[in-house]
């Protein structure tokens, strides 16, 4: 079919026709500029052309607007050769005038007057300007179309110097053909509006107005605008189906039962159809089944897509088109023979397959994806009709079916012959390698393989596999996994269930995956099924396991396969091999049997090594019956140390508080946020996290996804496990127990559920499992004790730890104790003979550990004592005791502290030459009682005389009470100072612990006298003796006597006044010798200061040594006395001080 | 109207699923299971541009009686509705109706602090307004 715009011609016909084929040429080399309406972009394009005469009667259809754009000429063209303006002004201006008044009578504007001229204008140039016949042309017509009108040497006879004005023309001719298109389109369009809007009158013929939309989009395709047509095509499509659908069963659609006509023939489309307008004659002529007409337009817009280069819209399209035509079909019923719209079906799909097959690059993924379904059509589609034809595995076809093959076969058709016609149009389509041989065609396909079973399988399984791989190229593996579903079915239907299993099981692991339980039963169904037929009674006793299990199912399904189960179970011989392999990962794992609820360790925290583990599991079974289980293991394994805690280790430097913060951190920081209203109410509280967004405060957890990689056996050295425990449906209570071997922390790990030679293991836990601790500790030995005190019993604890030390019967701890320190096992108080029994005591103990068992504690209790030292320091008295223990070889020394239960101190006193002991015993911690006091001294010619009062009963001491002492020392006059310089005195009494009446123990405590002569007496005597009066002075005598004899010759005296009492007038201090002399007077001026009873200003008495006597002893000294040596008489003399008279006044 | 109405979880595990026909609920299922695989190319052309995604994912894929369609919510879960495909009646507008009135049960029916996200759901109010919204009478 050509489609060439029309050009007609009038006027001087025969030189037109002599140029005809030099300007139809000239056409399409060039392209021309195409300005189109209504801002669309414009194009060049390549335009052809067809000639005609000047014909009225062709216009009378477009006046009438019964016109197609296809048959309308485009462009009118009046020819004349007339030079002269005289003839020119005599017939040619008439006859133009005539032919344009019909052109405007049918309202046509797409004209052009063509001058040709024969003579060389150039030669007579004595023309004067506007003379010539174009100018008189373009006088009078184109005033307003001054381009309309234009002139050209004939080439015929300027064969050089024509070419410029040719070509201009030949140009002119272009442009003005598509100035007519954009003006004739526009008003086309609106005919096809109006057309469009009577759809719904009677006689409306929808054929007729495809025609007129289709000549619209020929000449879209064309003037090279593709999209364009096909738009009008996509309009048709639409419009078509909405008669189908919508008005279908309208009796005013007359027109609809041209297409209603029985589907005889059911060929598919043919996108290689030599001649691409065979139908569109046939639409006219003949009128065409639905079937065709779709076909038809489905090829129309497949070409179309395929100049624009979109294949892969083809592939999308094809499946709306096929599911919108059997709705079609269906809608206006019909009648068609059974599987043949199947047929139908398969060969459109296989066409589009093919085209896409041959255009594609592998990595082009969108075409991919059109086509996946697509194969996935072809192959149920083939699943039917072999259903139909009996071709399926394992039938036969009965001569019923036979029939039915061969009136398919014949309705399928045959295809066209192979051309490249259609092909060419697309460079990009790839060259078939040549070793490759080229296709059967869709049809010849199906008809081999409607011939024969093996035909059917083998094209069957083809398309199947190529569904997979095509779904799987494009990503889309729930889809692939579903036709592996029909493949394996149809595997099994050939009994060849050991290639079934595969699509099974990957598919299984799918649905697993994303727990689609409904889904997964029934391929577990399908396997157990395959695994029967197989043989595999590993495999099959698995599934049934796994089905029995699946709650989803039918309780009579599931009650069967358990039986099966545990029959299976009986005859299995071999051991299962707990090695997973990825096969049966997807049905024999624990989680789909068991679920573990919690694990809890009841043993004390932490556990002993060599002590029992005991765990308490609770688990729930899925089975719907109870089972025994042979036995269950929960193997544990070493925990990994935390890193935090393992830096922590490292460093020590890590404060605490360091660790706090960190865990601060993991918290949400969440602020109160309150807004108020502008009255100050509260219009809203919340809470909000203000986090920078970079962070994500809360990760969502509640992934449901499961991991389906086989279990891999953990290691199951160390477990807990339980014997043939009885598991009923629904929750279990299983102890298990074992033996704790090793040192450490562990955690659970992995479940071991074996029955018989089945083991099922777990995948993971479903919570982080509980860790324990087992350990060993060492054996220790301390002691506890308060405060000690010395002298007295101290109780004192001796603290034995077993640990995990095995104790031989004879053990025994010994204590070792310092110098006076004794110890002994605690004696009952009751018992007050044993209980008192000092001699008990010893400094080397041994405690005997009768029947002492690891982890043992033991509490010993022991008794200390101490002899209270006789210092009189209130120092602590610091002993050790040494543990040596079985467990140890070295000798632990423990420090013990002891506080003194009391103190003695003594002082001397004087009363002229009477020498006085005072002995002060002060109580501390210990209460006791106090009897015996004596004192001894040794010293020949030193006696003590006993000054106290013969006591009654024993004397109570304790904290902060003094008890004193008093003996008078009497020396013998004979024994000088000089011979006795120290006199020993020791003190001794017997003291009781109040709780202990009946012990007494010695307290003894020596001292040391020393000076204990009075070597000098001072006196001192105020003048007035009577009456003092306030700032007089008096006269102060002053005596000192010798009162024995001693070496000490200069002495200084010192007046030591209180400052507020008393003022001394003149020296307050002097030296004397006592060479030679007994006693010195010195007198004083002293003046009271204050009124009252003033004690009597204080003298000091010292040892004087002159300074200057030798060259290292250049100043004076002066050495006080020791207070036994010098004795005041008057020290404690009070003088009253009366106020004086004349003073006051 | 629908054959069938499902409520995905975020790990393509059903977590809520009615059939309008028994018989047919299985090979539904396999369907709806299948239509994943597009609702995630989808998905995963619109990760782009996050603001401007659309929750609603059109038509998903067709068969000879179906037709399926996909909406996914912002936590990705998703909604597939299996629709009659001779019901040619039936507007485009009327499956998104579809589809917002089934993210308003389900974000109801989630509201209940009583569930927990990611298990299926049980609830008897969703139920019932589902198999309406189903039957046409939403």
């Amino acid at each position: 079919m050509q489609i060439k715009p029309i050009i007609t011609y009038s006027g001087s016909c025969p030189l037109f026709r002599s140029l005809e084929s030099q300007i139809l040429n000239a056409i399409p080399l060039d392209t021309c500029e195409w300005r189109r309406t209504f801002q669309r972009p414009t194009k060049h394009v390549r335009l052809e052309a067809q000639t005609q005469q000047f014909n009225v009667a062709a216009l009378e259809k477009y006046k009438q607007g019964d016109w197609s754009i296809l048959e309308h000429p485009i462009l009118h063209i009046f020819v004349t050769e007339c030079n002269d303006v005289d003839t020119y002004k005599g017939t040619i201006r008439e006859e133009i005038d005539t032919w344009l008044k019909i052109l405007t009578s049918y309202g046509i504007s797409d004209w052009m007057i063509l001058l040709v001229e024969t003579l060389d204008m150039r030669k007579t140039k004595n023309f004067m300007p506007r003379t010539t016949v174009l100018d008189k042309i373009r006088l009078d017509f184109g005033s307003k179309n001054d381009d309309r009108c234009i002139s050209v040497l004939n080439p015929a006879k300027f064969e050089q110097k024509s070419t410029e004005s040719f070509r201009c023309l030949v140009q002119r001719i272009r442009f003005l053909m598509l100035t007519s298109y954009n003006r004739n389109i526009v008003k086309y369009e609106e005919l096809i509006r109006s057309k469009r809007e009577k759809r719904n009158v009677d006689g409306w013929d929808f054929r007729q107005y495809f025609f007129m939309q289709e000549d619209l989009a020929l000449i879209f395709e064309k003037l090279e605008l593709p999209t364009e047509a096909l738009i009008q095509y996509d309009e048709l499509d639409a419009m078509f189906s909405q008669f189908i659908t919508h008005t279908g069963l309208n009796e005013k659609q007359q027109w609809l039962s041209h297409f209603r006509r029985p589907l005889d023939a059911f060929h598919g489309i043919c996108l290689t159809r030599p001649d691409r307008f065979e139908m569109r004659n046939k639409i006219r002529d003949e009128g065409v089944s639905l079937l065709e007409f779709r076909n038809y337009l489905f090829e129309r817009q497949a070409y179309l897509l395929l100049t624009c280069n979109d294949i892969p819209e083809i592939a999308k399209r094809l499946l709306n088109f096929l599911f919108s035509t059997l709705r079609e079909v269906e809608f206006i019923k019909l009648e068609c023979q059974e599987g043949a719209l199947w047929c139908w079906e398969f060969v459109c799909a296989l066409e589009v397959l093919q085209l896409c097959e041959q255009a594609m690059e592998p990595n082009e993924v969108t075409c991919f994806q059109h086509c996946a379904p697509i194969w996935n059509l072809a192959k149920d589609k083939l699943y039917e009709l072999g259903k139909l034809c009996g071709l399926l595995p394992g039938c036969t076809p009965t001569s019923e079916q036979l029939h039915i093959v061969v009136q398919l076969s014949s309705g399928i058709g045959d295809a066209p012959p192979e051309q490249h016609q259609f092909l060419q149009a697309t460079p990009q389509l790839r060259e078939r390698s040549p070793n490759r041989k080229p296709k059967k065609s869709a049809a010849e396909q199906l008809k081999e393989a409607l011939g024969s079973n093996q035909a059917f399988q083998k094209l069957y399984l083809e398309l199947a596999e190529l569904a997979i791989s095509t779904y799987k190229h494009v990503a889309r593996l729930r889809s692939a996994r579903l036709v592996g579903l029909d493949l394996g079915n149809f595997y099994c239907a050939l009994n060849e269930p050991h290639k079934a299993v595969g699509f099974f099981t990957d598919l299984l692991r799918e649905l697993k995956a994303e727990n689609w339980h409904t889904l997964s039963s029934q391929t577990l169904l399908e396997l157990a099924n395959c695994y029967r037929k197989m043989g595999d009674s590993l495999a099959y006793t698995k599934t049934c396991s796994s089905i029995s299990c699946c709650a989803e199912l039918e309780t009579l399904v599931r009650t069967f396969y358990f039986d099966e189960f545990l029959k299976s179970l009986k005859t299995l011989k071999t051991t299962l091999s707990a090695q997973p392999s990825i096969e049966n990962a997807n049905y024999c794992v624990l989680e789909d049997h068991f679920r573990v609820l919690d694990i809890e360790v009841v043993n004390q925290k932490p556990i002993i090594q060599d002590d029992y583990i005991l765990v308490q599991m609770k688990v729930e079974s899925l089975y719907p019956r109870g089972i025994v289980a042979e036995n269950i293991k929960l193997c544990y394994e070493l925990q990994a140390a935390p890193l935090e805690l393992a830096m922590e280790n490292v460093s020590l430097n890590v404060s605490p508080s360091a660790v706090k913060v960190k865990e601060s951190t993991s918290r949400l920081k969440v602020s109160l946020q309150l807004v108020y209203k502008q009255d100050n109410r509260l219009h809203s509280a919340a809470v909000a996290c203000d986090m920078p967004k970079s962070k994500q405060p809360v990760r969502r957890t509640s992934s449901t996804k499961r991991k389906l990689s086989p279990s891999v056996q953990a290691d199951f050295t160390n477990f807990v496990q339980a014997e043939n425990i009885a598991l009923q449906p629904g929750v279990n209570l299983v102890e298990l127990k074992a033996k704790a071997t090793r040192v450490g922390s562990w955690q659970f790990k992995q479940l071991c559920v074996s029955m018989s030679s089945l083991e099922f293991l777990s995948e993971q836990l479903p919570f982080t499992p509980p860790s324990f601790e087992i350990s060993t500790k060492p054996a220790s030995a301390s002691l506890e004790f308060k405060t000690l005190i010395a002298g007295i019993v101290q109780p004192i604890n001796l603290n034995v730890s077993g640990g995990s030390f095995i104790f031989p019967p004879d053990a025994k701890i010994t204590l070792r104790c310092s110098k006076n320190l004794r110890i002994r096992q605690a004696r009952n108080t009751t018992d007050e003979a044993a209980y008192n029994d000092d001699t008990s005591f010893e400094s080397l103990l041994q405690v005997p550990l009768v029947q002492f068992k690891s982890f043992e504690e033991r509490k010993i209790p022991l008794e200390v004592l101490t002899d209270m030292p006789g210092r009189k320091v209130s120092k602590h008295h610091e002993h050790h005791i040494a543990l040596s223990c079985p467990w140890s070889r070295t000798e632990l020394p423990i420090p013990v502290d002891f506080q003194p239960a009391m103190e003695a101190t003594c002082r001397l006193h004087t009363c002229g030459t009477q020498k006085f002991l005072q002995v002060i015993m002060k109580g501390l911690d210990a209460h006791l009682l106090l009897q015996h006091a004596q004192v001894k001294c040794d010293v020949p010619g030193v006696q003590l005389l006993d000054l106290n009062p013969e006591p009654h009963q024993p004397i109570e001491i304790y904290k902060s009470l003094t008890v004193t002492f008093l003996y008078e020392i009497q020396v013998e006059p004979l024994k000088t100072e000089h011979e006795l310089p120290v006199v020993k005195v020791h003190f001794v009494i017997k003291y009781a612990p109040l709780s202990q009446p009946a012990v007494w123990r010695t307290y003894g405590c020596a001292f040391d006298l020393v000076d204990y002569t009075t070597l000098f007496k001072l006196q001192a005597q105020l003048e007035p003796n009577e009456l003092c009066r306030l700032r007089t002075v008096c006269n102060m005598n002053l005596k000192i006597t010798k009162v024995h004899e001693n070496p000490y010759t200069d002495l200084m005296y010192e007046v030591l006044n209180d400052q507020n009492l008393w003022a001394v007038c003149g020296r307050s201090a002097g030296v004397v010798s006592m060479k030679d002399v007994d006693s010195h007077s010195i007198s004083l001026d002293v003046m009271p200061l204050s009124t009252g009873f003033l004690p009597m200003p204080s003298i000091r008495l010292s040892k004087y040594t002159a300074g200057g006597k030798s060259k290292t002893d250049a100043h004076s000294k002066v050495h006080p006395f020791p207070p036994g040596q010098v004795y005041n008489s008057t020290k404690s003399m009070q003088i009253h001080v009366i106020a004086s008279v004349a003073g006051d006044q | 109207m629908a054959f069938c109405i499902a409520v995905i979880g975020k790990d393509n595990a059903p977590l809520y699923l009615t059939t309008s026909d028994m018989e047919q609920e299985l090979d539904l299922q396999y369907h709806v299971h299948a239509a994943l695989d597009v609702v995630e190319e989808k998905c995963l052309i619109g990760k782009g541009a996050p603001e401007s995604k659309e929750l609603y994912l059109g038509l998903l894929y067709s068969t000879e009686n179906h037709k399926i369609y996909g909406f996914v919510t912002n936590t990705r879960v998703k909604f597939i509705v299996v629709i009659d495909s001779s019901n040619v009646a039936l507007r485009e507008n009327e499956v998104r109706a579809i589809f917002r009135n089934l993210h308003l049960l389900y974000t109801d029916a989630i509201c209940n602090p009583f569930y927990i996200p990611g298990e299926s759901l049980t609830s008897k109010k969703f139920d019932r307004a589902v198999q309406k919204l189903m039957s046409g009478n939403a």
